[in-house]
């Protein structure tokens, strides 16, 4: 089979130049000018092209009709008006109010071009013989071929790079005939792929279908010609843009918070329909730093490297979180934005945040794996019941590390199922209290996941050993801190130091 | 300098290190504490009490519906002093109990008179601990089968028998049913004074007897 032919055959059944380049599986850039590619195909072509355009001056109507038509292939998918279509609905869109540099096309494109696509396929056979492969498109298929031509010109017209990750423009499209046609699919399909049995439940038609099972290969061309036409027959009507939505990316900005107040909690905390406090460090980093990214605030995902008790403060360099935002209008913070932003969530008095800044979403397996590996540095305010000995403070000098064993501790036993858990304790160091002798100050490594409360007073022998144990006396805790979480990540970065 | 020297204490003194937050120095943690800080116990359970006949039982009873099955500080098999705890009942072993996931799932269904455990004292004399209330048990505490001693000496809810999980829709009832501390105190003092010391040990004696016998 000669390209020549194939692109004359292709021409007399009204199918468009680019559609005859799918057909001779041109590749990328190939799609630019046309005229040039079909020029490279196949030297020969050159002379035939400008004889057929020569032809087509002369009147050849049928011919002609079809080239002015719209192309019963992509039904004027790649057509020039239906690009100027697409783009003006674009920027009818909101799409302005997204500050993205890269855009991604995501199109559902109707079945009837599938359909379409198997009766060229089926036609070509019939013309070309075994030179047409039964189990692999004679074309390259119209999902690949428009990543290959529409993406990027609608790219180059919108001047956006283009990325998977980036804002995605849902574009629906359908056709005057795909209700008709798809009616007379379901028919096809129950004869082409009737149910093995009863009571075995049909497959839904679906694209994924049509693209899996609908090859010469497994249909019929005879059973698919009771319902339609081969060659594919010519249509009027082009292909119609139904609707258009913007989908903005998920954006992850992730950063440290510290925590000062005792009286704040992680997120929301609801009993029994109540809240029970006011504000959240969630909701306060959220509310001054989701409304740079999106309106809705409810959807932004807010995730740590643990989290820490309502009466606990979380000093030093913080813990590292991270907003997952979905749909996000702008995907570039600023540093003078980020140190806005840091000092908004200061003003609060209670949450602390920096580092803030927008990191790749890939980064987020930080955050969210090996959370038992790491190691997490506390330190504790405990109480004797008698003023301390040397002999308790050496006692708690512990610098190799030891395994305990932890119950479920009973506050939590409620909603939690009840395990015995090994932690490693990496060092214990206490202190005394220079004006309370009875007041230690105990700084505790630790796996993470330990409840260190309960490690201090041992909660009736359900932590083991507990220090209360390891001297032998009660002991209890009165505050405690969380002064470092072995996790360097985010990176650091200064936001109200400004670079040049 | 010399008084430094003497203190023993010296190499261990706390020093706070200044940090800055909010704009705001952070206060050194050493300001949280509280001489008179209220123990874990007094902390996140209320004090109920069950009685058994004449012989008291505790049931503390955190804030999240746990509850923890105790014996009364004026049980009498403290003073008797405890020579065996254990948790085979005879019909069942309650040690064997497990648990799985957030429901707790396979714990055995308590009702209030349902034996926990046997506890015999060193005179010989034998209590069914009763399971206080009406629950799922979720653990046992199998320390005081090895060291029934360290009843006597344990502090405050340290002695436990078990952890039982209430239904909440049966938790207003259950703490009905039980004495608060006020009215615990008040059966106290009414049967001491109601009573003469020696009589009032032989009353227990025969209420223990019967126990045994039961």
């Amino acid at each position: 089979m000669k390209n020549q032919d194939l692109v004359e055959y292709l021409r007399s059944c009204g199918v468009c130049e680019i559609c005859q380049l799918r057909y001779l599986k041109a590749r990328g850039a190939e799609y630019r000018n046309i005229n040039e590619t079909l020029q490279k195909l196949d030297v020969k072509l050159n002379e035939n092209v400008e004889n057929e355009e020569l032809v087509i001056s002369d009147g050849i109507q049928p011919s002609k009709r079809a080239r002015l038509g719209v192309c019963s292939t992509c039904l004027g998918l790649f057509s020039k008006d239906f690009q100027n279509e697409l783009l003006n609905s674009i920027l009818a869109s909101d799409f302005a109010k997204y500050d993205c540099q890269k855009i991604v096309l995501a199109i559902c494109l109707p079945m009837s071009l599938q359909l379409r696509q198997l009766a060229m396929w089926f036609a070509l056979q019939r013309r070309f013989g075994a030179s047409i492969d039964e189990n692999n498109p004679p074309d390259v298929p119209i999902k690949e071929a428009v990543k290959l031509i529409l993406h990027p010109i609608i790219c180059e017209k919108l001047a956006k790079g283009y990325d998977a990750n980036g804002l995605m423009i849902n574009i629906d499209l359908t056709h005057s005939l795909e209700d008709e046609e798809v009616e007379k699919l379901v028919k096809l399909n129950k004869e082409a792929f009737p149910a093995k049995a009863s009571h075995q439940k049909r497959i839904e038609i679906s694209r994924g279908l049509l693209e899996k099972q609908y090859q010469p290969s497994k249909v019929k061309a005879e059973t698919y010609e009771k319902y339609f036409q081969i060659p594919c027959s010519n249509v009027e009507e082009s292909i119609k843009l139904t609707s258009i939505d913007l989908q903005g990316p998920l954006i992850c900005v992730a950063g440290r918070y510290r925590k000062l107040s005792r009286e704040l909690s992680h997120t929301p905390w609801i009993l029994n329909g109540q809240r029970l406090m006011e504000d959240s460090i969630e909701e306060i980093i959220i509310r001054h730093v989701g409304p740079h990214f999106t309106e809705k605030l409810g959807k932004i995902t807010f995730m740590s490297s643990g989290r820490e008790d309502v009466d606990v403060r979380c000093l030093g360099k913080g813990r590292p979180f991270v907003l997952e935002i979905p749909n996000a209008r702008r995907t570039c913070l600023t540093k003078d934005e980020a140190f806005a932003m840091e000092r908004a969530v200061d003003a609060s008095g209670m949450v602390s945040i920096h580092h803030l800044q927008v990191v790749p979403r890939e980064e987020l397996t930080h955050i969210k794996t090996g959370e038992e590996q790491k190691k997490k540095f506390y330190r504790a305010l405990c109480a004797l019941h008698e003023p301390v000995s040397v002999k308790i403070l050496e006692q708690l000098q512990i610098s190799a590390s030891f395994n305990i064993q932890q119950k479920t501790p009973i506050r939590v036993l409620h909603r939690r199922p009840l395990h015995t858990r090994p932690r490693t304790i990496y060092s214990v160091n206490a202190r005394v209290h220079r004006e309370n002798p009875k007041a230690l100050i105990i700084d505790i490594v630790t796996q993470a996941g330990t409840y260190i409360k309960e490690l201090v007073h041992g909660e009736f022998g359900r932590t083991t050993p507990s220090l209360s144990s390891i001297i032998g006396k009660p002991m209890d805790i009165q505050a405690l801190d969380v002064v470092g979480i072995d996790l360097d990540w985010p990176h650091e970065v200064d936001n109200s130091k400004q670079k040049e | 300098m010399s008084v430094q020297a003497d203190d023993p204490l010296e190499p261990f003194y706390f020093e706070h290190e200044e940090q800055e937050i909010c704009g705001k120095l952070v206060p050194p943690i050493t300001e949280s504490f509280q001489e008179d800080y209220p123990t874990v116990v007094d902390r996140f359970f209320t004090r109920y009490y069950y009685f058994k006949g004449d012989v008291p039982y505790q049931v503390l009873y955190h804030s999240n519906r746990i509850c923890l099955i105790c014996l009364a500080p004026e049980h009498p098999a403290l003073a008797e002093g405890i020579s065996s705890v254990n948790f085979d009942i005879g019909n069942v072993d309650r040690s064997q109990n497990v648990v799985k996931g957030k429901g707790k799932k396979g714990g055995m269904i308590l009702q209030a008179e349902s034996t926990l455990a046997l506890l015999t004292t060193a005179n010989g004399a034998t209590y069914k601990v009763p399971s206080c209330i009406r629950g799922k048990l979720v653990e046992v505490n199998t320390a005081i089968v090895e060291e029934p001693k360290l009843l006597e000496q344990l502090p405050e809810g340290a002695g436990y028998f078990a952890i039982l999980l209430p239904k909440i829709e049966n938790c207003d009832a259950i703490k009905a049913s039980l004495l608060t501390q006020e009215q615990y105190e008040e059966r106290l003092k009414t049967k001491n004074e109601g009573l003469p010391q020696i009589e009032s040990t032989e009353d227990r004696t025969q209420n223990k007897n019967k126990e045994v016998l039961a």
